[in-house]
């Protein structure tokens, strides 16, 4: 059994020490990339939203590499993620690669014994104790908060750096070093050690950067392939950004939260005034965090969505009122297969222009 | 008080239980006329560029009557079956429509769950306390109201043609004849019967969609799974006419399902939205229909 994964901003970086500290054979796919695009448009429907198709390269690109099993979160509604691994299935399948997918779906969906049962399926190939498979599985939630608050760090420091691009490059650089070792215990003292850095970078008090929260549907701003890297591109403006959904914050909120029913209560509540009730996706979490960096005292807010996301539509409709009502602009950015690089940087260049000159004139507020 | 309901979404479906419902209130319904080009621009100006037709459609109906009535029904139809879903926007419909729309009447917005009448009549109580303070009124209402829907017969089986082919689509697709320019019409003109998901019963549609993977989280597509499956065991029909609006985010996921298990089967995908031409339309049915007595023919012989 080689397990491979799909793609979701740092989501590798932990599933590949958790496999390792398992012991079990795994795939990282290539990093996302135009071929994976072009692969996964290939041979997805047409009209289906973008996530699908780059998780469908992925997938292929990690055939080719030798993967025959899928490990995927799933849902029951009512977005189409939940339908994913239904049709990512059937479509590998009349391409004569006949994967097996192990799906996790909440336990009120489909039971405990089934969870477990699927669950075993891979915790039956380990080679490891039980103590040992508890301790990988914690180890690797070490790794992805560190990772995610890592960079969460990066990105708001780097309207505050002295020397321009060392935000960006100590990310990177991380990233590359942390994937040269196979111990997850090795593996969370390097991410100490750049948290260490990082805390430590030179920076410029002064500096009052603009800041700009990112919001929308969770894939689409944590995978920085599908966004046209925005946040890499903000950092390079000297902009600092914030955003709350993170590989981290899924588990946390959906895994941990969930069967307690306190999912997001902050953004959640902030959310009520204009959506009261939860539509699916992350479409109440959108409004709710939208509403919350205006509070917060950010200049701005990003939505991004694949087309055709259909909580994000909803969301979309409610943002222009916000940002009427609160005199805080918000910039809605849908992003698809065909989306082209420049005008999608014009966009962003003149958003930031607009908050810029926002803050020399009357509007501003800080 | 003048209710205002817009013919728009589910209104096809529900709208014995909503027009009872409120005229045993008393109150004076006002429809929205039925959908025409006027709805049409009104709501693709009105409503989000991303979102579907028949949504834009629905911000129409409701343009349009606004100003005619005191409350407006906006159906926020959370769930018909227990753990089952429908569109994710119709969750956020009253949403939608406060954002895009100004100067409203009171619109209702409270949620509606069908599949348990004590969930319903929340609901109802919601509604009616708007009209009426008298709770056993809004009980009678309730309960003729429901009657009154559980004596509506949905569905199209037409008989005595030669071929006959399923026609599948969301209700406000089907039924709405403008922007489907009348598709039935079309289909038995050139001697096509139609059949919905409508005439099968619901229990052989769950039996049929045990064959899945995963058990399907949308009564769209269990319906439409489970009607096209059977209908093809049972050789009810001949082909396959699928009414999408495009951008239709659950139709994305059944038309594959569709497309993928029953593969030898014809199939014609018809995409409407605000741009869709007539003439073109009808070239796809012409063909498609030409397509299907050739079969036929060829079986035969």
């Amino acid at each position: 059994m080689k397990i491979t994964f799909p793609h979701m901003g740092n989501v590798y970086i932990a599933a590949k020490f958790l496999m390792d500290g398992l012991g079990i054979d795994y795939v990282i796919p290539p990093l996302n990339s135009k071929r994976a695009l072009e692969i996964g448009t290939l041979y997805s429907p047409e009209e289906i939203c973008l996530p699908f198709k780059i998780m469908m390269g992925n997938y292929i690109e990690s055939i080719e590499k030798g993967a025959d099993t899928v490990i995927l979160t799933g849902s029951c509604g009512p977005c189409r993620f939940g339908e994913y691994a239904e049709l990512q299935m059937k479509i590998l399948k009349k391409l004569g690669k006949n994967l097996d997918f192990i799906v996790f779906d909440l336990p009120s969906d489909i039971g405990f014994d089934e969870l477990k049962r699927r669950i075993d399926k891979i915790a039956l190939k380990s080679p490891k104790n039980k103590k040992e498979k508890v301790l990988a599985l914690l180890d690797a939630y070490k790794i992805i908060n560190l990772i995610d608050s890592l960079e969460a760090k990066a990105k708001y420091k780097a309207g505050y750096e002295k020397e321009k691009g060392e935000c960006k490059r100590l990310l990177n650089e991380c990233k590359k070093e942390v994937l040269k070792t196979n111990n997850p215990k090795e593996a969370i003292s390097i991410l100490k050690e750049y948290h260490r850095r990082i805390d430590n970078l030179k920076i410029d008090k002064s500096k009052n950067p603009i800041k700009v929260a990112i919001i929308g549907e969770i894939y689409t701003i944590i995978e920085p392939f599908s966004n046209l890297y925005i946040e890499d591109k903000l950092m390079d403006m000297g902009v600092s950004t914030k955003r709350t959904l993170s590989p981290s914050w899924w588990v946390y909120n959906t895994v941990l939260l969930s069967p307690l029913k306190l999912t997001a209560r902050k953004i959640r509540k902030s959310a009520k005034e204009y959506l009261p009730i939860g539509i699916g996706g992350h479409g109440q979490e959108c409004v709710g965090e939208a509403i919350l960096s205006y509070k917060e005292g950010f200049d701005g807010a990003i939505q991004i969505f694949p087309l055709g996301c259909m909580p994000e539509i909803v969301s979309k409709s409610i943002l222009p009122s916000i940002s009427k009502d609160k005199d805080f602009p918000i910039l809605s950015l849908v992003v698809d297969e065909m989306t082209g690089e420049a005008g999608y940087q014009t966009r962003i260049e003149a958003f930031i222009d607009l908050l810029e000159r926002r803050r020399r004139y009357v509007l501003s507020r800080s | 008080m003048k209710v205002g309901i817009p013919k728009g979404l589910l209104y096809y479906k529900y709208k014995p239980f909503f027009n009872t419902f409120f005229e045993e209130l008393g109150a004076e319904i006002i429809e929205s006329p039925d959908t025409n080009k006027d709805i049409l621009d009104l709501g693709s100006t009105l409503c989000t560029d991303e979102a579907c037709l028949p949504i834009k459609v629905f911000h129409g109906h409701v343009e349009k009557i606004k100003d005619k009535c005191d409350l407006i029904l906006i159906p926020r139809i959370m769930q018909i079956y227990k753990r089952e879903f429908i569109c994710p926007k119709f969750c956020g419909i009253p949403e939608m429509i406060e954002n895009n729309i100004e100067d409203l009447p009171i619109i209702t917005k409270a949620p509606i769950y069908l599949f348990s009448s004590d969930k319903f009549f929340k609901w109802a109580y919601e509604t009616g306390k708007i009209l009426t303070k008298n709770f056993f009124k809004i009980q009678k209402a309730f309960e003729r109201a429901q009657n009154e829907q559980k004596k509506f017969k949905e569905g199209i089986n037409d008989k005595g043609y030669a071929l006959k082919v399923a026609l599948i689509g969301h209700t406000y697709n089907i039924y709405d004849t403008f922007i489907n320019m009348n598709v039935k019409n079309k289909l038995n003109k050139l001697g096509v019967g139609v059949i919905t998901h409508e005439v099968v019963d619901d229990n052989v549609k769950y039996l049929e969609i045990k064959k899945l993977f995963k058990r399907p989280f949308w009564t769209f597509a269990r319906e439409y799974y489970g009607f096209i499956s059977y209908a093809l065991k049972e050789s009810l029909i001949d082909g396959i006419v699928y009414l999408s609006s495009f951008a239709c985010g659950i139709d994305s996921v059944i038309v594959e399902l569709i497309k993928l298990d029953f593969e030898n089967v014809p199939f014609l995908l018809l995409k409407i939205d605000e741009h869709t031409g007539e003439a073109g339309f009808d070239t796809r049915i012409e063909a498609f229909v030409d397509m299907l007595s050739r079969r036929k023919r060829g079986n035969l012989a």
